[in-house]
């Protein structure tokens, strides 16, 4: 800030106190610690103001006491207590008023303790307080005007600017701390989010048969899952979620999930699980936390699951049309150690070519307008998607859960279990879109591969796929966004291909290969498809989708099986 | 994929290197159409194409069409093996005039 030139006019007095306040004004204005600035200025306006002594009072926060600052002068009080309602200074922050006495031993507010105990012998005394608008921060005291007089009126008038000034760069230091404050904190939160990202499983193939999703309403979540591959090809499971939200919820989450991990692989069997974590957690947690919890063991040779439930949701089988819920369970872990003392139950389910969905409250309770999803409403919401692999299903529902307006007020974690028994080897989604075409012909080489298919035939099945989703992206979707589902079963002898869109169902009339003695540039990979493949079929879609083009190939001769 | 053109012996050499889909066949029409509109006598390598699709064909097969209307030059060099294949499945094999190398078609 610049000090305007002094105007010549003014009495050389009055001159000189609006120096002292522009400059005070400055300080103040530019301090990154304020508190320091207070201290520094004290001490100019107390040699300025020819004040013998001075002392800053601030309101401390949490008792609304006052409490000296910094001293300047013979006696240093720094640190000096004052009660509500005790003396001059609370005087004049009580009444938001600068209180000037002339002869302090006349005011019966005066605190003669203090001078006694420092030997200091306070005349008069000026105290301005700070205050911005209602909220009461502290006050300015000067001691005996140097000299023998006493401060007067205009003394009083430039501490009251002095104190208003200090009092609003105070709440500008307290704010700006305030800002900081918080923007550690969330800095802290969201390396919270990254390490409790980092702690569920990784990504499997889509035809993996279990796989999860969670979507933390904040940036921490209470929720978690896990997979954890055990020796024996058996896949243990688990999906929890620990009472409360925020950080002591994600605490406690990082400690479930911690124990699950180490514990999957030496226990035997999922109750053995649950009830360890149980007494850990009953141990150390603390009061009213609480974790419901369900873990399971896949066995994908049988299609069978081990399932222990502790509080958690019930799960849903969904078996083709039909949908059950798994009741049984337990209360919630870290309640009551005794509660699992005798272990805790499991029951087998049998997924029968099904899928088990288990899922936190934060589906179920994502009803909007307070109504519950509930089960069944999860049922529902699952029945459009059900052709999609595992991974694009979670997605696709968790995306109709936001769509309906249905905003994520907790955490939603989903994790599906299936028999994949009769699954495809390859089953995956593709946006359709010829950027996509690379990654299809790469994924089914892959899986023509893995079927103990080589040679020269697996580049010519990967060019009819190809085709077959050109003409997906390009006519069945006109260009318009999308999705491909590519399917791949069979054996070393036998391919079957699926390809299955959401778009209009087309009439298979409209599609035929081109005639070859017509050298003309398109059309040409109907014809490629017809040439490579045995059979090309167009097949009733399944529901909710628009197509199903069935491709199939006998693999002949051992120049196309791996030896 | 990567397209390189160059002037050889009086020609253009289009080296077509890598997989040429649906992403990338309306890239290489447009090389190609360009230079046909400019009459240029072309040679396409294909020794480097690990994979083409109907789409790469019929960019290769407007271009054949308008060079013939053009009576300039096109033809299809070093075609690597999967490109044949693919040429074959099109029964285009013998439409196309095609070199073993760039150099014959060059003096074709």
């Amino acid at each position: 800030m610049r000090v305007e030139e002094r105007p010549q006019h003014l009495p050389a007095a009055l001159a000189d106190d609006l120096d002292l306040i522009a400059e005070m004004t400055a300080d103040f204005a530019r301090s990154l610690d304020i508190e320091e600035t207070l201290r520094l200025g004290l001490a100019h306006i107390s040699t300025r103001m020819e004040a013998e002594a001075a002392s800053i009072f601030l309101m401390e926060p949490g008792t609304g006491d006052l409490v000296c600052r910094a001293c300047f002068g013979p006696t240093d009080v720094t640190g000096l207590r004052l009660v509500k309602g005790q003396g001059i200074v609370w005087r004049a922050v009580n009444r938001n008023a600068t209180e000037l006495v002339r002869d302090a031993t006349d005011d019966p507010d005066f605190a003669h303790q203090i001078d006694n105990n420092t030997g200091f012998i306070t005349r008069s005394i000026l105290c301005a307080p700070m205050a911005v608008r209602d909220e009461r921060l502290g006050a300015i005291e000067l001691f005996n005007k140097k000299g023998g007089g006493s401060f007067d009126a205009d003394d009083r008038r430039v501490l009251q600017a002095l104190a208003a000034s200090a009092a609003l760069a105070l709440i500008n230091a307290r704010q700006a701390a305030d800002m900081a404050e918080q923007k550690a904190l969330k800095h802290e939160l969201s390396l919270a989010a990254d390490i409790q990202r980092a702690m569920l499983p990784p990504q499997r193939p889509p035809e993996f048969p279990i796989h999860g999703i969670n979507l933390p309403a904040r940036g921490v979540s209470g929720d978690f899952f896990d997979v954890v591959e055990l020796g024996d090809g058996k896949i243990a499971f688990a999906i929890a979620d620990v009472s409360g939200k925020g950080m002591n919820a994600a605490l406690l989450m990082a400690k479930t999930a911690s124990l699950f991990r180490c514990l999957a692989k030496r226990l035997d069997g999922p109750g053995a699980v649950l009830a360890a974590i149980d007494s850990e957690l009953a141990e150390t947690s603390s009061a009213g936390m609480f974790v419901t919890m369900i873990a399971g063991i896949l066995d994908p040779a049988s299609g069978k699951v081990q399932l222990a439930n502790a509080g958690h949701e019930p799960p849903l089988l969904c078996c083709g049309a039909s949908q059950s819920r798994i009741d049984e369970g337990m209360p919630p872990l870290g309640i009551v150690p005794e509660l699992f003392a005798q272990g805790c139950p499991e029951s087998v389910i049998d997924l029968n070519g099904g899928a088990l969905y288990l899922f936190t409250d934060g589906l179920t309770e994502a009803g909007g307008t307070g109504s519950m999803l509930g089960a069944d409403g999860v049922a529902r919401m699952l029945a459009p998607h059900r052709i999609r692999p595992a991974p694009d299903r979670l997605r696709a529902l968790v995306a109709q859960v936001d769509e309906a307006g249905l905003a994520l007020k907790d955490d939603l974690t989903m994790l599906v279990v299936e028999d994949v028994r009769n699954q495809p080897i390859m089953n995956r989604q593709y946006q359709a879109r010829p950027a996509s075409l690379s990654q299809i012909r790469h994924d089914v080489g892959q899986a023509l591969s893995a079927l103990g298919i080589s040679g020269p035939v697996i580049p010519d099945i990967v060019l009819a796929v190809d085709e077959a989703s050109q003409n997906v992206i390009r006519h069945a979707y006109g260009g318009g966004e999308g999705e491909l589902i590519v399917q791949v079963r069979g054996d070393h002898d036998h391919v079957d291909l699926r390809l299955i869109d959401f778009a209009p169902t087309i009439d298979p009339a409209c599609v035929c290969p081109r005639d070859l003695d017509d050298i003309r540039p398109g059309g040409l990979g109907t014809h490629f498809i017809r040439e490579v493949m045995d059979e090309v079929e167009f097949l009733a879609p399944p529901p909710e989708t628009g197509n199903l083009l069935r491709m199939a190939k006998r693999i002949g001769g051992h120049e196309n099986r791996k030896p | 994929m990567k397209i390189e053109s160059r002037e050889l012996d009086g020609a253009v050499v289009v080296a077509l290197v890598g997989e040429v889909d649906l992403q990338h066949s309306p890239t290489v029409r447009k090389h190609l159409m360009d230079l046909m509109f400019e009459r240029r006598p072309v040679v396409v390598d294909m020794g480097l194409v690990d994979y083409i699709d109907s789409s790469g064909i019929a960019s290769l097969v407007e271009a054949y069409q308008a060079a013939r209307k053009n009576g300039t030059r096109f033809i299809l060099a070093a075609v690597s093996q999967p490109a044949m294949r693919v040429l074959q499945l099109a029964r285009l094999d013998k439409v196309f005039a095609l070199a073993d190398t760039v150099e014959a078609g060059l003096t074709a």
